[in-house]
């Protein structure tokens, strides 16, 4: 049977529509209806243990929210966990990055070691470390003892400081493989020439990194910097499992507070306004850091 | 003329290098061991190497007790499942992406970068509220699902990313051939794709196996619960850092291992997707 080729383009389309349809629905049922319903709520007085329906109120919510210690203090510690631990990261992995790079041969140990974490699920290395960090007979603080350091021995999870230190530093543990991929990737494809004109030129050490490979990592910057700001502001499985929350609301975060409002208390309105409220700063970060890239080219 | 490197900067290098892989390695390294310690060795006296190694933290993880099983049978059947559903779906959507475009589906393309971006706690509220609904909570299709979200848009744009570099002329001779295009994708194409199927498989696998959050808020009962989310909660009744340790392990030797074995085209095709996307 002969098409025309109108008729078969008509046919292709119809097809590009029946192959995607799957996703679609599944994408509207469980992303488009769900963020439409959580704009509302975050409208809406619902608890959703008592009230047989929500009932609108407004901007109460969001007025509420800035009175509630718990939020306050939940966003404050956001806003200063992304800060560290978002320039840990990119300093972190692109250092990796640098030394994976320099390092050509036998380097397939190293690659390994600094990519697993990535896949290892992250609450039970979490578990893993509350143990490792454990007062008593964690051996980390073992450790300490064994090497004659026993007054740097501390209750690490107990304290608000040092909490908060841990839940940054298992974060990164667990993440900065995937930004390392990304540097390395980005390095790998400065083209070879540019690195041997450069030499020429004499430029060797620290003139090529500054010189050479961050100026031609600007795109990388930006995927990076995207995902790397996702991931310090979602923050949540590491705080749940290491401290949940605690000491006091030393490392409370706004996932986290969504978490307890909705799924404690039930407060499905107001739970539905801050998570209203992390998207706003998701969203406001990710174009800073895209706007902030596209100047610097 | 070849390169020569300073001594003393590749020394440095290594040596960085290795300090850095032992920091990742070493709590891995250590709950293995852990689990071939009997407890009383644990809380007595906390050492790197088991001083005797034993199996019997594995005895009580497989043979005696029960609900471990059950936890990773859980994981098992919710990862199987989910990445099984993002292969089929991911090979579909991706394909009509790439080589058959219709009104709208650049559109419909950057909106599903967008879901990307979105936290899961917006989404998690209204989700649990319909599965609450439909009273399918605390099931395996309530976990499944959302759970392709997680893996889905990423695994599309692996797929598209392939197929848009497969040349016309395959499509053109298998229509002349008289293949619809169902066939062309199932005969022609996906077998070409199969370096993409790998990554959209081993990273769909890891995502779901670690996966938190969703089945910490979706599943509240014991006997539905993953690995990930029931072990952090035994914490307190079974203070057994020896069996604990045992089903960690468990749980981490296969994404390690799955990794292990397919770095290379995975790594490769991770940074792929995410400039791509």
């Amino acid at each position: 049977m002969q098409h025309t080729i109108g008729e078969r383009r008509k046919i292709k389309e119809m097809w590009g529509w029946l192959f995607v349809l799957p996703t679609c629905i599944v994408l509207f049922l469980f992303v488009v209806y769900p963020i439409c319903y959580t704009s509302f709520l975050s409208l809406c007085d619902y608890n959703f243990a008592f009230d047989k329906k929500p009932t609108f109120v407004g901007f109460k919510n969001f007025s509420n929210m800035f009175k509630d210690k718990q939020f306050l203090a939940a966003l404050s510690n956001t806003l200063v966990f992304t800060v560290f631990m978002f320039s840990l990261l990119i300093v972190l992995s692109l250092a990796f990055a640098l030394l994976l790079f320099h390092k050509k041969k036998r380097s397939w140990f190293y690659r390994t070691s600094i990519f697993m974490p990535i896949v290892v699920p992250a609450s039970l290395i979490c578990l893993l470390f509350t143990w490792m960090l454990a007062d008593n007979f964690g051996i980390i603080n073992k450790l300490l003892i064994n090497i004659g350091l026993s007054r740097f021995t501390h209750n690490w999870l107990t304290d608000a400081k040092t909490a908060r230190w841990w839940v940054i530093i298992v974060s990164i543990w667990g993440k900065v493989g995937f930004s390392t991929i990304l540097f390395l990737s980005g390095i790998q494809s400065i083209s070879q020439d540019m690195f041997e004109a450069a030499e020429i030129d004499g430029a060797v050490g620290w003139k090529k990194l500054f010189y050479i490979i961050i100026p031609n990592l600007s795109e990388t910057f930006v995927v990076t910097g995207i995902w790397a700001i996702l991931q310090c502001l979602k923050l949540f499985v590491t705080p749940n499992v290491l401290t949940k929350g605690g000491p006091g609301n030393a490392t409370l975060v706004l996932y986290q507070t969504i978490y307890n409002e909705a799924f404690l208390n039930f407060e499905m309105g107001y739970a539905s306004s801050i998570a209203f409220v992390l998207t706003a700063l998701v969203m406001v970060f990710s174009l800073i850091n895209l706007k902030m890239s596209r100047r610097e080219n | 003329m070849p390169r020569k490197q300073k001594p003393l900067a590749a020394i440095l290098t290594s040596f960085s290098l290795l300090i850095a892989s032992l920091l990742f390695v070493l709590p891995i390294v250590f709950c293995i061991f852990t689990s071939f310690k009997e407890s009383i060795e644990i809380i007595k006296d906390v050492t790197f190497f088991p001083h005797k190694w034993s199996l019997v933290n594995y005895d009580y993880v497989f043979v005696r007790g029960t609900k471990y099983l059950t936890y990773y049978l859980n994981t098992i059947i919710i990862t199987v499942s989910s990445v099984a559903i993002t292969l089929g779906l991911s090979s579909l959507a991706g394909y009509s992406f790439a080589k058959l475009p219709f009104k709208g589906s650049k559109v419909l393309l950057a909106s599903i970068l967008f879901v990307l971006a979105f936290p899961l706690a917006a989404i998690l509220i209204p989700i649990y509220i319909m599965e609450y609904n439909l009273g399918i909570l605390n099931t395996y299709i309530g976990l499944i699902l959302p759970n392709l979200l997680l893996i889905l848009p990423f695994s599309i744009f692996i797929m598209r990313g392939t197929f848009i570099d497969l040349s016309h002329e395959l499509e053109d001779s298998a229509e002349i051939d008289g293949c619809n295009v169902p066939q062309t994708w199932w005969h022609i194409m996906l077998p070409l794709a199969q370096n993409a199927l790998v990554i959209v498989l081993v990273s769909g696998f890891y995502s779901v196996w670690g996966e938190y959050t969703i089945s910490k808020t979706l599943a509240t009962k014991d006997s539905i619960m993953p690995i990930s989310v029931a072990l952090t909660l035994l914490k307190s009744e079974d203070w057994n850092y020896g069996v604990l340790a045992a089903a960690i392990t468990m749980s981490i030797i296969p994404p390690i291992t799955i990794f292990a074995i397919f770095q290379n085209s995975l790594v490769e095709g991770m940074a792929a997707g995410a400039v791509k996307g």
